[in-house]
Protein backbone atom coordinates (compact mmCIF):
# COMPACT_ATOMS: atom_id res chain seq x y z
CA UNK A 1 0.00 0.00 0.00
CA UNK A 2 1.19 3.42 -0.75
CA UNK A 3 0.83 6.36 1.11
CA UNK A 4 1.19 9.97 -0.23
CA UNK A 5 0.23 13.35 1.48
CA UNK A 6 -2.30 15.31 0.51
CA UNK A 7 -3.20 18.45 0.11
CA UNK A 8 -7.63 19.64 -0.83
CA UNK A 9 -7.23 23.16 -1.53
CA UNK A 10 -9.76 25.67 -0.89
CA UNK A 11 -12.03 24.80 -3.38
CA UNK A 12 -12.16 20.73 -2.17
CA UNK A 13 -14.52 22.58 0.57
CA UNK A 14 -16.69 24.56 -1.97
CA UNK A 15 -17.17 24.34 -5.61
CA UNK A 16 -15.28 21.49 -6.52
CA UNK A 17 -16.25 18.88 -3.33
CA UNK A 18 -17.27 16.38 -5.96
CA UNK A 19 -13.39 16.32 -6.92
CA UNK A 20 -12.35 15.95 -3.35
CA UNK A 21 -14.82 13.39 -3.00
CA UNK A 22 -14.20 11.24 -5.69
CA UNK A 23 -10.68 11.76 -5.42
CA UNK A 24 -10.51 9.92 -2.42
CA UNK A 25 -12.52 7.11 -3.55
CA UNK A 26 -10.34 6.33 -6.26
CA UNK A 27 -7.18 6.35 -3.85
CA UNK A 28 -8.46 4.20 -2.02
CA UNK A 29 -9.48 1.85 -4.57
CA UNK A 30 -6.01 2.17 -6.08
CA UNK A 31 -4.65 1.06 -2.88
CA UNK A 32 -3.32 4.91 -1.67
CA UNK A 33 -3.62 5.72 1.76
CA UNK A 34 -3.56 9.67 1.29
CA UNK A 35 -2.77 11.82 4.98
CA UNK A 36 -3.99 15.37 4.63
CA UNK A 37 -1.84 18.21 5.70
CA UNK A 38 -3.07 19.14 9.47
CA UNK A 39 -4.45 23.07 9.12
CA UNK A 40 -3.38 23.34 5.66
CA UNK A 41 -4.16 26.72 4.07
CA UNK A 42 -5.06 29.05 1.00
CA UNK A 43 -1.99 28.74 -1.72
CA UNK A 44 -2.80 32.17 -2.13
CA UNK A 45 -3.53 31.22 -6.05
CA UNK A 46 -3.05 33.69 -8.63
CA UNK A 47 -4.29 36.51 -6.59
CA UNK A 48 -1.04 36.04 -3.92
CA UNK A 49 1.62 36.56 -6.63
CA UNK A 50 -0.32 39.39 -8.92
CA UNK A 51 -0.08 41.71 -5.51
CA UNK A 52 2.36 40.43 -3.13
CA UNK A 53 5.41 38.36 -3.61
CA UNK A 54 6.51 37.50 -0.09
CA UNK A 55 3.05 36.28 0.24
CA UNK A 56 3.19 34.57 -2.48
CA UNK A 57 6.19 32.45 -1.55
CA UNK A 58 4.90 32.60 1.82
CA UNK A 59 1.69 31.14 1.89
CA UNK A 60 2.30 28.09 -0.41
CA UNK A 61 5.64 27.80 1.73
CA UNK A 62 3.89 26.87 5.19
CA UNK A 63 1.92 23.72 3.58
CA UNK A 64 5.60 23.09 2.23
CA UNK A 65 7.58 23.04 5.49
CA UNK A 66 4.41 21.72 7.52
CA UNK A 67 4.14 18.56 4.53
CA UNK A 68 7.69 17.65 5.42
CA UNK A 69 6.71 17.04 9.29
CA UNK A 70 4.43 13.99 8.16
CA UNK A 71 6.92 11.27 6.65
CA UNK A 72 5.47 10.52 3.29
CA UNK A 73 7.72 11.59 0.44
CA UNK A 74 5.53 12.74 -1.96
CA UNK A 75 2.66 15.47 -1.40
CA UNK A 76 -0.40 15.56 -4.08
CA UNK A 77 -2.43 17.93 -5.13
CA UNK A 78 -5.78 17.75 -6.86
CA UNK A 79 -6.14 21.54 -7.94
CA UNK A 80 -4.04 22.93 -10.63
CA UNK A 81 -3.30 26.42 -9.39
CA UNK A 82 -2.59 24.50 -6.27
CA UNK A 83 -0.12 22.46 -7.91
CA UNK A 84 1.49 25.12 -9.70
CA UNK A 85 1.84 27.57 -6.81
CA UNK A 86 3.25 24.72 -4.69
CA UNK A 87 5.34 23.31 -7.09
CA UNK A 88 6.70 26.90 -8.11
CA UNK A 89 7.80 27.85 -4.45
CA UNK A 90 9.23 24.23 -4.25
CA UNK A 91 11.47 24.70 -7.26
CA UNK A 92 12.39 28.59 -6.45
CA UNK A 93 13.13 27.65 -2.59
CA UNK A 94 15.35 24.68 -3.46
CA UNK A 95 17.29 26.62 -6.31
CA UNK A 96 18.06 29.29 -3.54
CA UNK A 97 17.89 27.94 -0.26
CA UNK A 98 19.15 31.50 1.04
CA UNK A 99 15.61 33.39 0.06
CA UNK A 100 13.76 30.31 1.30
CA UNK A 101 15.38 30.88 4.47
CA UNK A 102 14.65 34.56 4.78
CA UNK A 103 10.82 33.79 3.93
CA UNK A 104 10.91 30.93 6.08
CA UNK A 105 12.06 32.80 9.35
CA UNK A 106 10.29 36.60 8.58
CA UNK A 107 7.15 35.23 7.49
CA UNK A 108 6.29 31.63 7.71
CA UNK A 109 7.71 30.64 11.53
CA UNK A 110 6.69 26.86 11.35
CA UNK A 111 10.39 25.45 11.40
CA UNK A 112 13.28 24.84 8.92
CA UNK A 113 12.34 24.07 5.25
CA UNK A 114 14.45 20.75 4.01
CA UNK A 115 12.97 20.24 0.28
CA UNK A 116 12.52 17.09 1.08
CA UNK A 117 9.05 16.50 -0.30
CA UNK A 118 8.11 15.67 -4.02
CA UNK A 119 4.72 18.16 -5.40
CA UNK A 120 2.68 16.11 -8.15
CA UNK A 121 -0.62 17.14 -9.32
CA UNK A 122 -3.46 14.51 -8.73
CA UNK A 123 -3.19 13.59 -12.71
CA UNK A 124 0.79 13.27 -12.17
CA UNK A 125 0.06 10.86 -9.49
CA UNK A 126 -2.13 8.50 -11.15
CA UNK A 127 -0.15 8.46 -14.19
CA UNK A 128 3.76 8.17 -13.01
CA UNK A 129 3.25 7.07 -9.40
CA UNK A 130 0.01 4.47 -9.55
CA UNK A 131 0.86 3.96 -13.60
CA UNK A 132 -2.16 2.56 -16.33
CA UNK A 133 -1.92 -0.63 -16.06
CA UNK A 134 -2.91 -0.62 -12.37
CA UNK A 135 -5.86 1.63 -12.98
CA UNK A 136 -6.74 -0.94 -15.68
CA UNK A 137 -7.18 -3.76 -13.35
CA UNK A 138 -9.30 -1.70 -10.97
CA UNK A 139 -11.79 -1.01 -13.64
CA UNK A 140 -15.10 -3.11 -13.22
CA UNK A 141 -17.35 -1.35 -15.86
CA UNK A 142 -15.84 -0.04 -18.55
CA UNK A 143 -16.82 3.67 -19.76
CA UNK A 144 -16.53 2.40 -23.23
CA UNK A 145 -19.00 4.08 -25.96
CA UNK A 146 -18.01 7.27 -24.45
CA UNK A 147 -15.97 10.55 -26.42
CA UNK A 148 -14.10 12.60 -24.35
CA UNK A 149 -12.21 15.85 -25.18
CA UNK A 150 -9.23 15.80 -22.12
CA UNK A 151 -8.99 19.45 -21.35
CA UNK A 152 -6.00 20.19 -19.02
CA UNK A 153 -5.68 24.11 -18.94
CA UNK A 154 -2.80 26.01 -18.49
CA UNK A 155 -1.22 24.73 -15.33
CA UNK A 156 -0.96 21.44 -15.27
CA UNK A 157 1.70 21.01 -17.67
CA UNK A 158 3.42 24.60 -18.06
CA UNK A 159 5.27 25.78 -17.86
CA UNK A 160 7.36 22.85 -18.31
CA UNK A 161 10.71 24.31 -16.04
CA UNK A 162 8.07 23.82 -13.35
CA UNK A 163 5.74 21.40 -13.73
CA UNK A 164 8.31 19.00 -15.30
CA UNK A 165 5.12 16.40 -16.67
CA UNK A 166 3.91 15.56 -20.50
CA UNK A 167 4.06 17.97 -23.03
CA UNK A 168 3.29 21.81 -22.71
CA UNK A 169 1.60 21.97 -26.30
CA UNK A 170 -0.54 18.24 -26.61
CA UNK A 171 0.06 15.80 -23.21
CA UNK A 172 -1.27 12.66 -23.27
CA UNK A 173 -1.36 11.14 -19.77
CA UNK A 174 -5.13 12.09 -19.43
CA UNK A 175 -6.32 10.55 -22.58
CA UNK A 176 -3.99 7.15 -21.64
CA UNK A 177 -6.11 7.26 -18.67
CA UNK A 178 -9.50 8.20 -20.22
CA UNK A 179 -9.02 5.38 -22.23
CA UNK A 180 -7.28 2.67 -19.85
CA UNK A 181 -11.34 3.29 -18.56
CA UNK A 182 -12.64 2.22 -21.90
CA UNK A 183 -13.62 5.47 -23.21
CA UNK A 184 -12.19 6.89 -26.35
CA UNK A 185 -10.18 10.26 -26.05
CA UNK A 186 -10.91 12.40 -29.06
CA UNK A 187 -7.76 14.55 -30.84
CA UNK A 188 -8.51 17.64 -29.37
CA UNK A 189 -6.34 21.20 -29.87
CA UNK A 190 -7.01 22.82 -27.57
CA UNK A 191 -5.79 20.77 -24.69
CA UNK A 192 -3.67 23.79 -22.61
CA UNK A 193 -5.57 26.89 -24.05
CA UNK A 194 -6.75 29.09 -20.87
CA UNK A 195 -10.14 29.37 -19.70
CA UNK A 196 -9.94 32.97 -18.38
CA UNK A 197 -9.44 31.54 -15.06
CA UNK A 198 -9.96 33.95 -12.21
CA UNK A 199 -11.74 36.15 -14.44
CA UNK A 200 -14.92 34.40 -14.11
CA UNK A 201 -15.59 36.95 -11.33
CA UNK A 202 -13.36 40.48 -12.04
CA UNK A 203 -14.32 40.41 -15.40
CA UNK A 204 -16.40 37.51 -16.82
CA UNK A 205 -16.61 38.36 -20.89
CA UNK A 206 -12.74 37.64 -20.83
CA UNK A 207 -14.06 33.74 -19.65
CA UNK A 208 -16.80 33.95 -21.84
CA UNK A 209 -14.47 34.06 -24.85
CA UNK A 210 -11.88 31.95 -23.75
CA UNK A 211 -14.20 29.18 -22.45
CA UNK A 212 -16.25 29.70 -25.50
CA UNK A 213 -13.76 28.77 -27.79
CA UNK A 214 -12.77 25.32 -25.82
CA UNK A 215 -16.43 24.52 -25.64
CA UNK A 216 -16.84 24.89 -29.79
CA UNK A 217 -13.57 23.39 -30.32
CA UNK A 218 -14.35 20.41 -27.91
CA UNK A 219 -17.97 20.02 -29.71
CA UNK A 220 -16.12 20.35 -33.30
CA UNK A 221 -14.01 17.01 -31.90
CA UNK A 222 -17.38 14.83 -31.66
CA UNK A 223 -16.75 14.63 -27.97
CA UNK A 224 -19.95 13.93 -25.53
CA UNK A 225 -18.14 15.45 -22.77
CA UNK A 226 -14.83 16.78 -21.56
CA UNK A 227 -12.83 16.16 -18.62
CA UNK A 228 -10.93 18.10 -16.12
CA UNK A 229 -8.41 17.96 -13.20
CA UNK A 230 -8.73 21.77 -12.22
CA UNK A 231 -11.75 23.02 -10.28
CA UNK A 232 -11.49 26.09 -11.99
CA UNK A 233 -11.46 24.54 -15.75
CA UNK A 234 -14.57 22.77 -14.17
CA UNK A 235 -16.55 25.51 -12.74
CA UNK A 236 -15.80 28.01 -15.74
CA UNK A 237 -16.66 25.56 -18.47
CA UNK A 238 -19.76 24.05 -15.91
CA UNK A 239 -21.16 26.94 -14.78
CA UNK A 240 -20.55 29.71 -17.50
CA UNK A 241 -21.64 27.21 -20.18
CA UNK A 242 -25.41 27.95 -20.49
CA UNK A 243 -24.26 31.89 -20.34
CA UNK A 244 -21.81 31.35 -23.17
CA UNK A 245 -24.64 29.38 -25.14
CA UNK A 246 -26.79 32.74 -24.72
CA UNK A 247 -24.07 35.19 -25.39
CA UNK A 248 -22.86 33.18 -28.97
CA UNK A 249 -26.11 31.83 -29.59
CA UNK A 250 -25.08 28.33 -29.61
CA UNK A 251 -26.08 24.91 -28.47
CA UNK A 252 -22.92 22.60 -26.55
CA UNK A 253 -24.73 20.75 -23.89
CA UNK A 254 -21.29 19.47 -22.49
CA UNK A 255 -20.94 18.00 -19.48
CA UNK A 256 -17.78 18.84 -17.84
CA UNK A 257 -16.75 15.91 -15.56
CA UNK A 258 -13.59 15.83 -13.20
CA UNK A 259 -11.15 13.02 -14.28
CA UNK A 260 -11.54 11.24 -11.18
CA UNK A 261 -15.80 11.29 -11.45
CA UNK A 262 -15.03 8.87 -14.61
CA UNK A 263 -12.40 6.94 -13.00
CA UNK A 264 -14.65 6.04 -10.33
CA UNK A 265 -17.67 4.90 -12.08
CA UNK A 266 -15.70 2.64 -13.85
CA UNK A 267 -14.22 1.43 -10.78
CA UNK A 268 -17.66 0.38 -10.02
CA UNK A 269 -19.09 2.95 -7.72
CA UNK A 270 -22.34 3.81 -7.71
CA UNK A 271 -23.68 7.10 -9.56
CA UNK A 272 -25.50 8.68 -6.42
CA UNK A 273 -21.80 9.02 -5.07
CA UNK A 274 -20.36 10.98 -7.28
CA UNK A 275 -22.43 14.01 -6.72
CA UNK A 276 -23.29 15.06 -10.22
CA UNK A 277 -26.50 16.74 -8.64
CA UNK A 278 -23.79 19.59 -7.85
CA UNK A 279 -22.91 20.06 -12.19
CA UNK A 280 -25.00 22.90 -13.71
CA UNK A 281 -24.86 21.21 -17.31
CA UNK A 282 -26.67 17.67 -16.75
CA UNK A 283 -24.49 14.50 -17.25
CA UNK A 284 -27.44 11.88 -18.34
CA UNK A 285 -27.06 12.88 -21.95
CA UNK A 286 -23.29 11.78 -21.86
CA UNK A 287 -23.39 8.94 -19.77
CA UNK A 288 -26.24 7.14 -22.00
CA UNK A 289 -23.70 6.66 -24.44
CA UNK A 290 -22.29 4.42 -22.07
CA UNK A 291 -22.14 1.07 -23.64
CA UNK A 292 -22.18 2.03 -27.33
CA UNK A 293 -19.90 0.90 -30.27
CA UNK A 294 -17.75 3.32 -31.63
CA UNK A 295 -17.33 2.51 -35.34
CA UNK A 296 -13.87 3.22 -35.93
CA UNK A 297 -13.54 5.22 -39.72
CA UNK A 298 -12.10 2.56 -42.03
CA UNK A 299 -8.17 3.36 -42.26
CA UNK A 300 -7.08 4.23 -45.71
CA UNK A 301 -3.60 4.24 -46.78
CA UNK A 302 -3.53 7.89 -46.02
CA UNK A 303 -5.00 7.65 -42.84
CA UNK A 304 -2.22 4.80 -41.97
CA UNK A 305 0.35 6.77 -43.00
CA UNK A 306 -0.87 9.25 -40.58
CA UNK A 307 -1.62 7.34 -37.53
CA UNK A 308 2.40 5.71 -38.02
CA UNK A 309 4.05 9.37 -38.26
CA UNK A 310 2.21 10.16 -34.77
CA UNK A 311 3.15 6.95 -33.12
CA UNK A 312 6.85 7.83 -34.45
CA UNK A 313 7.10 11.01 -32.66
CA UNK A 314 5.81 9.46 -29.59
CA UNK B 1 6.68 62.15 -11.29
CA UNK B 2 7.97 58.70 -12.31
CA UNK B 3 11.53 58.53 -12.39
CA UNK B 4 13.13 55.17 -14.56
CA UNK B 5 15.98 54.44 -12.09
CA UNK B 6 14.35 51.55 -9.48
CA UNK B 7 16.04 50.22 -6.67
CA UNK B 8 19.53 51.21 -7.58
CA UNK B 9 19.30 50.31 -11.23
CA UNK B 10 19.91 53.07 -13.86
CA UNK B 11 16.85 51.86 -15.93
CA UNK B 12 13.57 50.50 -16.49
CA UNK B 13 14.93 47.40 -18.71
CA UNK B 14 18.14 46.90 -15.62
CA UNK B 15 15.20 46.53 -13.11
CA UNK B 16 12.81 44.64 -15.15
CA UNK B 17 15.71 42.13 -16.21
CA UNK B 18 16.88 41.50 -12.73
CA UNK B 19 13.53 41.33 -11.17
CA UNK B 20 12.24 39.13 -13.85
CA UNK B 21 15.25 36.52 -14.24
CA UNK B 22 14.87 37.52 -17.71
CA UNK B 23 16.42 39.21 -20.29
CA UNK B 24 13.73 41.22 -22.01
CA UNK B 25 17.56 42.60 -24.77
CA UNK B 26 16.99 38.82 -26.31
CA UNK B 27 13.00 39.84 -27.70
CA UNK B 28 13.77 39.86 -31.43
CA UNK B 29 10.28 40.77 -32.05
CA UNK B 30 8.71 37.77 -33.77
CA UNK B 31 5.66 38.45 -32.41
CA UNK B 32 5.01 34.59 -31.75
CA UNK B 33 3.23 35.41 -27.90
CA UNK B 34 1.28 37.52 -29.59
CA UNK B 35 -0.69 35.15 -31.76
CA UNK B 36 -0.53 32.46 -28.80
CA UNK B 37 -1.34 34.95 -25.98
CA UNK B 38 -5.59 34.22 -25.20
CA UNK B 39 -5.77 37.63 -24.10
CA UNK B 40 -3.91 39.84 -26.36
CA UNK B 41 -7.12 41.31 -28.09
CA UNK B 42 -7.70 42.36 -24.50
CA UNK B 43 -4.60 44.57 -23.89
CA UNK B 44 -3.66 47.63 -24.16
CA UNK B 45 -0.10 46.71 -25.76
CA UNK B 46 0.15 42.77 -26.50
CA UNK B 47 3.45 41.49 -25.13
CA UNK B 48 5.54 41.78 -27.82
CA UNK B 49 5.04 45.60 -27.72
CA UNK B 50 5.26 46.29 -23.61
CA UNK B 51 8.41 43.82 -24.86
CA UNK B 52 9.83 46.92 -27.21
CA UNK B 53 8.51 49.61 -24.72
CA UNK B 54 10.61 47.91 -21.62
CA UNK B 55 13.45 48.84 -24.30
CA UNK B 56 12.82 51.68 -25.20
CA UNK B 57 12.54 52.93 -21.48
CA UNK B 58 9.07 53.45 -21.41
CA UNK B 59 8.17 53.04 -18.06
CA UNK B 60 5.08 55.18 -17.11
CA UNK B 61 3.37 53.96 -20.50
CA UNK B 62 4.14 50.24 -19.53
CA UNK B 63 2.93 50.57 -16.05
CA UNK B 64 -0.34 52.38 -17.23
CA UNK B 65 -1.19 50.27 -19.75
CA UNK B 66 -3.79 47.17 -18.79
CA UNK B 67 -1.41 44.62 -20.36
CA UNK B 68 0.55 43.46 -17.07
CA UNK B 69 -3.05 43.26 -15.56
CA UNK B 70 -4.55 40.88 -18.00
CA UNK B 71 -1.91 38.70 -18.30
CA UNK B 72 -3.20 35.46 -17.00
CA UNK B 73 0.29 33.39 -16.27
CA UNK B 74 -0.56 30.57 -18.55
CA UNK B 75 2.82 30.91 -19.84
CA UNK B 76 1.98 29.91 -23.20
CA UNK B 77 4.10 32.45 -24.67
CA UNK B 78 7.09 31.50 -22.81
CA UNK B 79 6.24 28.08 -23.73
CA UNK B 80 6.59 29.07 -27.35
CA UNK B 81 9.25 31.70 -27.24
CA UNK B 82 11.82 31.31 -29.20
CA UNK B 83 14.27 33.34 -27.47
CA UNK B 84 12.99 31.81 -23.96
CA UNK B 85 11.50 34.60 -22.32
CA UNK B 86 10.09 34.01 -19.14
CA UNK B 87 7.00 36.85 -20.55
CA UNK B 88 4.47 35.99 -17.67
CA UNK B 89 7.64 37.08 -15.16
CA UNK B 90 8.33 39.82 -16.87
CA UNK B 91 5.00 41.05 -17.23
CA UNK B 92 4.82 40.40 -13.04
CA UNK B 93 8.34 42.24 -12.29
CA UNK B 94 6.46 45.32 -14.21
CA UNK B 95 3.48 44.82 -12.43
CA UNK B 96 4.80 44.42 -9.16
CA UNK B 97 6.51 47.74 -9.51
CA UNK B 98 3.61 49.59 -10.52
CA UNK B 99 2.02 48.04 -7.42
CA UNK B 100 5.00 49.33 -5.25
CA UNK B 101 5.36 52.89 -6.81
CA UNK B 102 1.21 53.22 -7.14
CA UNK B 103 1.06 53.58 -10.75
CA UNK B 104 -2.06 52.25 -11.86
CA UNK B 105 -4.35 52.01 -15.26
CA UNK B 106 -7.52 54.16 -14.51
CA UNK B 107 -9.62 51.89 -16.26
CA UNK B 108 -12.73 50.42 -15.12
CA UNK B 109 -11.36 46.94 -16.10
CA UNK B 110 -8.59 46.85 -14.18
CA UNK B 111 -9.66 48.30 -10.93
CA UNK B 112 -12.18 45.45 -10.86
CA UNK B 113 -9.53 42.98 -11.70
CA UNK B 114 -7.06 44.24 -8.54
CA UNK B 115 -10.33 44.74 -6.17
CA UNK B 116 -10.80 40.87 -6.99
CA UNK B 117 -7.31 40.03 -5.97
CA UNK B 118 -7.75 42.15 -2.98
CA UNK B 119 -10.57 41.16 -2.08
CA UNK B 120 -9.33 37.19 -2.28
CA UNK B 121 -6.19 38.12 -0.59
CA UNK B 122 -8.81 39.33 2.20
CA UNK B 123 -10.79 36.27 2.14
CA UNK B 124 -7.59 34.05 2.92
CA UNK B 125 -6.36 36.87 5.76
CA UNK B 126 -9.65 36.34 7.67
CA UNK B 127 -10.46 32.55 7.26
CA UNK B 128 -6.63 31.06 6.29
CA UNK B 129 -8.81 29.98 3.26
CA UNK B 130 -10.95 31.32 0.66
CA UNK B 131 -14.43 31.45 1.30
CA UNK B 132 -15.99 31.53 -1.84
CA UNK B 133 -19.62 33.05 -1.67
CA UNK B 134 -18.58 35.86 0.80
CA UNK B 135 -16.12 36.71 -1.59
CA UNK B 136 -18.38 36.61 -4.66
CA UNK B 137 -21.00 39.23 -2.81
CA UNK B 138 -18.03 41.54 -1.57
CA UNK B 139 -16.76 41.58 -5.16
CA UNK B 140 -20.36 42.56 -6.28
CA UNK B 141 -20.57 45.32 -3.13
CA UNK B 142 -17.37 46.45 -3.53
CA UNK B 143 -17.77 47.23 -7.59
CA UNK B 144 -21.49 48.42 -6.86
CA UNK B 145 -22.70 45.94 -9.59
CA UNK B 146 -25.00 43.97 -7.09
CA UNK B 147 -26.87 41.88 -9.43
CA UNK B 148 -23.76 40.37 -11.34
CA UNK B 149 -24.19 36.95 -11.48
CA UNK B 150 -27.21 37.22 -9.45
CA UNK B 151 -28.95 34.89 -12.59
CA UNK B 152 -26.29 31.87 -11.30
CA UNK B 153 -27.11 32.51 -7.77
CA UNK B 154 -30.65 30.13 -7.66
CA UNK B 155 -28.73 26.91 -9.51
CA UNK B 156 -25.89 27.22 -7.90
CA UNK B 157 -27.54 27.15 -4.19
CA UNK B 158 -29.20 24.80 -4.82
CA UNK B 159 -27.51 22.61 -6.28
CA UNK B 160 -24.66 23.18 -3.78
CA UNK B 161 -22.09 24.37 -6.15
CA UNK B 162 -21.21 26.58 -3.99
CA UNK B 163 -21.08 26.43 -0.11
CA UNK B 164 -22.60 28.75 2.10
CA UNK B 165 -20.25 28.90 4.70
CA UNK B 166 -16.08 28.24 4.96
CA UNK B 167 -14.33 25.35 6.78
CA UNK B 168 -11.72 28.18 8.48
CA UNK B 169 -8.17 27.01 9.68
CA UNK B 170 -7.50 26.67 13.19
CA UNK B 171 -4.63 28.45 13.05
CA UNK B 172 -6.12 31.13 11.19
CA UNK B 173 -4.54 33.78 13.85
CA UNK B 174 -0.99 32.48 12.02
CA UNK B 175 -2.20 33.38 8.53
CA UNK B 176 -3.01 37.46 10.12
CA UNK B 177 0.80 37.07 11.58
CA UNK B 178 1.79 36.10 8.01
CA UNK B 179 0.40 38.53 6.53
CA UNK B 180 1.90 41.30 8.33
CA UNK B 181 5.12 39.67 8.28
CA UNK B 182 5.20 39.50 4.57
CA UNK B 183 3.91 43.05 3.84
CA UNK B 184 7.19 44.32 6.36
CA UNK B 185 9.65 42.17 4.03
CA UNK B 186 7.99 43.89 0.94
CA UNK B 187 8.57 47.12 2.72
CA UNK B 188 12.10 46.39 3.56
CA UNK B 189 12.88 45.38 0.06
CA UNK B 190 11.43 48.52 -1.66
Amino acid sequence: MKKVTYFPGCSAHGTSEEFDQTVKMVMKTLDVEMEEIPDWNCCGATSAHTMNESLAYALPLRNLVLAEKLSNDTMTVPCASCYQRMKFTKIHMDENPELARKINTAVVGEGQYQGRVAVKSMLQYCYEDVGIEAIKTKVTSPISGMKIACYYGCLLTRPKAITQFDSPEYPMSMDRIVEALGAKAMPFDFKTECCGASFSISDTDVVLQLSGKILEMAKESGAHAIVVACPLCQSNLDMRQPDIEKKFKVRYDLPIFYLTQLMAMAFGYPKDKMMFSKHIVPVDGALAHIGEVIEEPKKTAKGKKAVKAESEVE
Amino acid sequence: MITLSYKGKNTFLEAVNEKSGSDVLECYQCGKCVSTCPVSNFMDFPPREIMQMIKLELKEECQMANSTWFCLTCSACSGRCPREINIPAVMEAVRHMAIEENFHPDSKQVKNIRKFHEIFLDMIRRYGRNYELRMMAEFNIRTRNLFKDMHLAPKALLKGKIPLGVKSMKSAKAIKKMYEMADKLEQQSK
